[in-house]
């Protein structure tokens, strides 16, 4: 048994007593990483700079739970001197001068980066079919996508590379992608964790947050990666807190909500059952289950393609082939700089969300779409509120299928946007949302459930995840 | 009188004097290395987020409380959005939506005739990058990019050239004054659009408006304001129709230049800035904003008056807001201010043009300066004499007294004892004295010379003269 | 409901975008981007909704910074990312005349 497959107790102990060194570790990530070279999961490697890390941390004192632990980060999250492509071919040789907080926080924690993963182009996307760099595969089933936009740090912590990834989350990249193969994944409440050095999608939505295999680790890679930062305005000023703390406590009495659009025909029929399924396991732990209507949740969709995509129409303006990033020779002109770098560098999903946001901003629009967007979000929030005055959790499927095939064609651009129809509404009102699996498809691909916790609640919903986990013991876990 | 009626707002940018960015914490600095003067939030960066410089908020706050504004209490930014290689982020945060003031006026005075003029509103932004252009490429210098600017735009309620003229050199002292910003149009930390209309009666809809873009300085402002009326007005007399236009003023030229026709108007795509949450102004930031607001100028003015300076001194002084700080110090005091003028607006200001000092880099205290002026106001001190030992009244720490009498030109201004030296030179000198009376003039200038270099130069040259005369004609 | 934007409706958003389309995308972009803005539609038929509005997800209003001055950059450091640079200058495509500029 490899040491990485070990608990993260385990693993520690044996470096606090010197029976292995981080180099361990990393060797061993690497092995794996190498061996599964064909899942397409990296961008960019760091195993240089990594084993000369793990070596510097030999002489070291074992400070907290996850020294020395590989850790990959998804390629929009800025290092530096390490390449960040946002998988992109308009940054695809691009190292950034500073690092983005979160990576310092980790590499605070002695943390050691093995690389940076692939994703959707600029996290525009929801199989990662969209990246620069061809696609990541699912390590559940090598023909299926990994999810979107997160999908490189979800192929490498479910393939057992690393037992931590981050990702990012705009519209369900955290949670969706954790949903098909199988993962731990939160996206915490807007403000949590800092989004300094997250190259910036849609900044209202954007958030970063922790995928692991099990409950307990995604809680403490939450732990290093949360907390006020004076270089992001959004960031929340709460105090930090153990989301670990709540872990292993009883969960009867909680109260749980069902929206009945969760539950209604856009899903399958085998995610619904797997969901019915583990809402009784919950019922016969004394948690009552409640099915609710809940209004705009089906406008959501609607709602986050004028939000993102107006937003992201402004967020991607900077990339001119100016200041940096790949730029086209020789232009004539610095309009035919801008329209030729752009038309060259940037992939079809880029540019279609770029020209519909530039539109729906443009001259009167601004009225007719984007404000009106801004006033349902508003709704959509007060929706929740409502719900969060009854009750614990607002629950659902994080997808309405499993995975589907890498080769499934992509010319329907409303597609991409579908598939997170359950998670969108969670990024609108800026709450928290977790994707714990519950199970498996006849075809063996895992199930995830979605359990919307209240603002700043994340240690609860770490609470009924781990009961969850440990309830069902999904083979994937561990 | 034209028989159109003009139509004119004026739009001032103001770089606002703080040490840093408004968005981040680089230097705000002028005239540095290129590109020395920045961090990755300045460039546009992927993954950098603005923060919010207090100062600018606080600046904001004085600049809206001495132009009479409302204060937004709570107030967003919004995002401007263009593409041109000045503006790192191809969009600029900007406030569109809730401007930090509003509803303001200024009051300018017109030949005697006082009048408001109206601002609409005031907002907060970020400055572009500078260009460079040459003929093969163009070079930018983001030491520029992301300094705080207000925007401040009048209603379009001024009437004439001269009015617009009359508010700029309003606002600019009142920015001045008030530290909110240094207002060097010549290095553009204060900049200048104006826009105008002719109609023929006040009841008409406005005229096609014509803009004129970036005047170097306020005197320019009212010269192509003049051009622009009058070539407008010889179109209008001809019939003659012209579209919505922006122009400049060509100082060469001496006239206004098409720049661009109005297209359908620039679509900046507006939005709200999600990177900056809900900027909430409390009355704690405006009260203790408004304690460092210091008298201002027409204040200044109306005191000065009262003082007993003549008016061109008062306005002078104005003019001069380290010596009219100065003063200011000693407007308690009991000494002849008109006096002080004319010796901080003369001698001393000359010295300290000369040694391009401030009068605060000299050893002129407030005391010393008391005592000099009460030996001018006592005839102590010829203003000649003054001229001999300025440099050590400006440059040593000795009292004035002991200065005077080291310098040996203890400055004979008792008349009794002039009058008998004035005598022993007559005496001495009859031949010179027939002279004088033969109508040789030449000989007075004899007479006085003899009575300088008898008293070494320390008598008063005046009181000498007119005794010399009197004894002479008499 | 219209299938199709015209060409000169995705010739004007290629515009505010700067992206340069080719023929063929320009027919390609016609039918995607409407089928979104199709979509998008839809929220024009949301009722019951009040005028408050969401920026975004804010916790906390805005602290302000103090005006101390921080790290900047080695003027190297900055043009060592830029495609094209002169001495400490970026340098870009001339920008047609100085009076074209937008300024702020």
């Amino acid at each position: 048994m490899r040491y990485l497959d070990k608990s993260i107790e385990e693993i520690n102990k044996l470096l606090k007593d010197k029976k292995i060194k981080p180099i361990d570790l990393v060797n061993e990530a690497f092995d794996s990483i190498e061996k599964n070279s064909d899942l397409n999961a990296y961008i960019t490697l760091n195993k240089e700079e990594a084993i000369k890390r793990a070596k510097e941390l030999e002489d070291k004192e074992v400070d907290n739970l996850l020294f020395g632990l590989p850790i990959a980060v998804k390629d929009n999250m800025v290092t530096e001197g390490l390449r960040t492509t946002a998988a992109s071919a308009i940054l695809k040789d691009f190292v950034p001068i500073y690092d983005a907080t979160v990576v310092e926080k980790i590499k605070e924690a002695n943390m050691i980066i093995v690389g940076k993963t692939n994703m959707d182009e600029f996290a525009m996307g929801s199989s990662s079919r969209t990246s620069y760099f061809g696609a990541p595969k699912n390590p559940w089933n090598n023909e299926k996508i990994s999810g979107g936009s997160s999908g490189g740090s979800a192929t490498t912590v479910a393939s057992g590379d690393v037992p931590f990834a981050l990702g990012s989350d705009t519209g369900g990249s955290i949670r969706q992608p954790s949903s098909y193969c199988g993962l731990v994944g939160m996206k915490p409440t807007y403000g949590t964790v800092s989004r300094w050095g997250l190259i910036a999608f849609a900044s209202s939505l954007d958030q970063i947050g922790p995928m692991t295999k099990n409950v307990l680790n995604n809680a403490l890679l939450l732990n290093v990666i949360s907390g006020h930062d004076s270089k992001d305005l959004t960031s929340s000023k709460k105090e930090k807190e153990d989301y670990t703390r709540l872990i292993g406590k009883d969960i009867s009495g909680m109260k749980v909500a069902v929206p009945n659009y969760f539950m209604s025909d856009i899903v399958s029929k085998e995610v619904k059952e797997k969901i019915e399924e583990t809402l009784e396991i919950l019922k016969k732990n004394k948690v009552q289950v409640d099915y609710v209507d809940m209004k705009y949740l089906d406008n959501a969709v609607n709602l986050y393609q004028i939000i993102a995509m107006g937003e992201a129409s402004s967020n991607l303006a900077r990339f001119d082939g100016i200041r940096y990033g790949s730029s086209i020779e020789d232009a004539s002109s610095i309009y035919e700089m801008y329209t030729k770098t752009r038309a060259k560098y940037f992939g079809e999903e880029v540019k279609r969300r770029i020209m519909v946001g530039s539109y729906l901003l443009s001259g009167e629009n601004a009225k007719i779409y984007y404000n009106k967007a801004l006033s349902i979000r508003d709704d959509i929030k007060k929706e929740f509120d409502r719900l969060f005055s009854d009750y614990d959790f607002v629950i659902g499927p994080t997808t309405v299928t499993t995975a589907y095939n890498l080769d499934d064609p992509m010319d329907d651009p409303s597609k991409s946007f579908m598939d997170d129809v359950l998670v969108i509404p969670v990024n609108m009102a800026g709450l928290p949302g977790l994707n714990i699996p519950v199970g498996l498809s006849k075809e063996k691909m895992p199930i995830g459930m979605h359990i919307i916790g209240n603002r700043f609640e994340e240690a609860k919903m770490y609470q009924l995840a781990a009961f969850l986990e440990k309830e069902i013991n999904f083979e994937g876990g561990k | 009188m034209s028989k159109y009626i003009p139509t004119i707002g004026i739009e001032v940018h103001v770089e606002l004097k703080t040490n840093t960015k408004i968005f981040s914490n680089s230097i705000n600095g002028y005239g540095r290395m290129a590109n020395s003067l920045t961090n990755v939030i300045d460039l546009g960066y992927p993954g950098t987020l603005p923060t919010l410089n207090e100062e600018v908020i606080n600046l904001g706050i004085k600049a809206a409380t001495v132009l009479n504004c409302k204060i937004r209490r709570e107030m967003t930014f919004d995002r401007k959005n263009y593409f041109y290689p000045d503006n790192p982020k191809n969009f600029q945060i900007t406030q569109n939506l809730t401007p930090i003031g509003y509803d303001g006026y200024v009051e300018i005075d017109d030949n005697g005739t006082k009048k408001k003029i109206y601002i609409e509103e005031m907002h907060i932004e970020e400055d572009t990058c500078k260009s460079t252009h040459r003929k093969d490429k163009t070079l930018l210098d983001f030491n520029r990019a992301g300094v705080p600017l207000i925007e401040i735009v009048t209603k379009p309620c001024i009437s004439t050239p001269e009015e617009a003229k009359l508010y700029l050199e309003k606002l600019k002292e009142l920015l001045f004054y008030t530290d909110v910003s240094d207002c060097k149009m010549e290095e553009g930390s204060m900049r200048a659009d104006a826009n105008i209309s002719l109609r023929k009666n006040e009841s008409d809809p406005f005229g096609t408006k014509v803009e004129i873009k970036n005047i170097g300085s306020i005197s320019n402002v009212k010269l192509s304001l003049e051009k622009e009326m009058a070539r407008q007005e010889k179109m209008l007399d001809n019939n003659e129709s012209f579209k919505e236009q922006t122009r400049r003023f060509d100082s060469k030229l001496n006239d206004t230049v098409l720049m661009r026709v109005k297209e359908t108007g620039n679509d900046y795509r507006y939005f709200p800035e999600p990177d900056i949450p809900t900027v909430i102004v409390t009355d704690e930031m405006i009260e203790s904003v408004k304690k460092t607001i210091p008298m201002l100028p027409d204040e200044r003015r109306e005191k000065y008056l009262e003082l007993g300076m003549s008016e061109i001194n008062s306005k002078k002084l104005v003019q001069n807001r380290d010596l009219s700080d100065y003063i200011n110090e000693l407007l308690e005091e009991k000494i002849d201010f008109q006096q002080a003028a004319n010796l901080l607006l003369g001698d001393i200001s000359e010295y300290l043009n000369k040694t391009e000092k401030t009068i605060e880099e000299t050893t002129l205290t407030k005391e010393r300066f008391i005592d000099l002026v009460n030996n001018i106001s006592n005839k102590t001190l010829s203003s000649k004499n003054l001229k001999d030992i300025l440099s050590k009244v400006m440059e040593e720490e000795s009292s004035i007294e002991e200065i005077i009498k080291s310098s040996n030109i203890s400055n004979i201004t008792d008349t009794d004892k002039i009058e008998k030296i004035v005598n022993e030179i007559i005496e001495a000198n009859p031949e010179s004295v027939s002279d004088y009376k033969n109508g040789h003039d030449r000989a007075i200038k004899y007479l006085m010379g003899q009575v300088m270099k008898e008293t070494k130069g320390g008598v008063n040259p005046s009181i000498a003269m007119s005794i010399l005369k009197d004894k002479l004609d008499n | 409901m219209k299938e199709k934007l015209t060409r000169e409706e995705v010739l004007h958003v290629a515009d505010l975008a700067r992206i340069d389309v080719t023929e063929e995308e320009i027919e390609k972009y016609q039918v995607e981007l409407k089928q979104l803005l199709n979509d998008i539609e839809k929220v024009n038929d949301v009722e019951g909704y009040d005028d408050d509005m969401m920026v975004a997800p804010w916790d906390d209003n805005t602290t302000l910074r103090e005006d101390v001055p921080g790290e900047m950059l080695d003027p190297k450091k900055v043009v060592e990312n830029a495609p094209k640079h002169t001495g400490n200058y970026i340098a870009v495509p001339v920008v047609i005349t100085e009076n074209e500029s937008e300024g702020a």
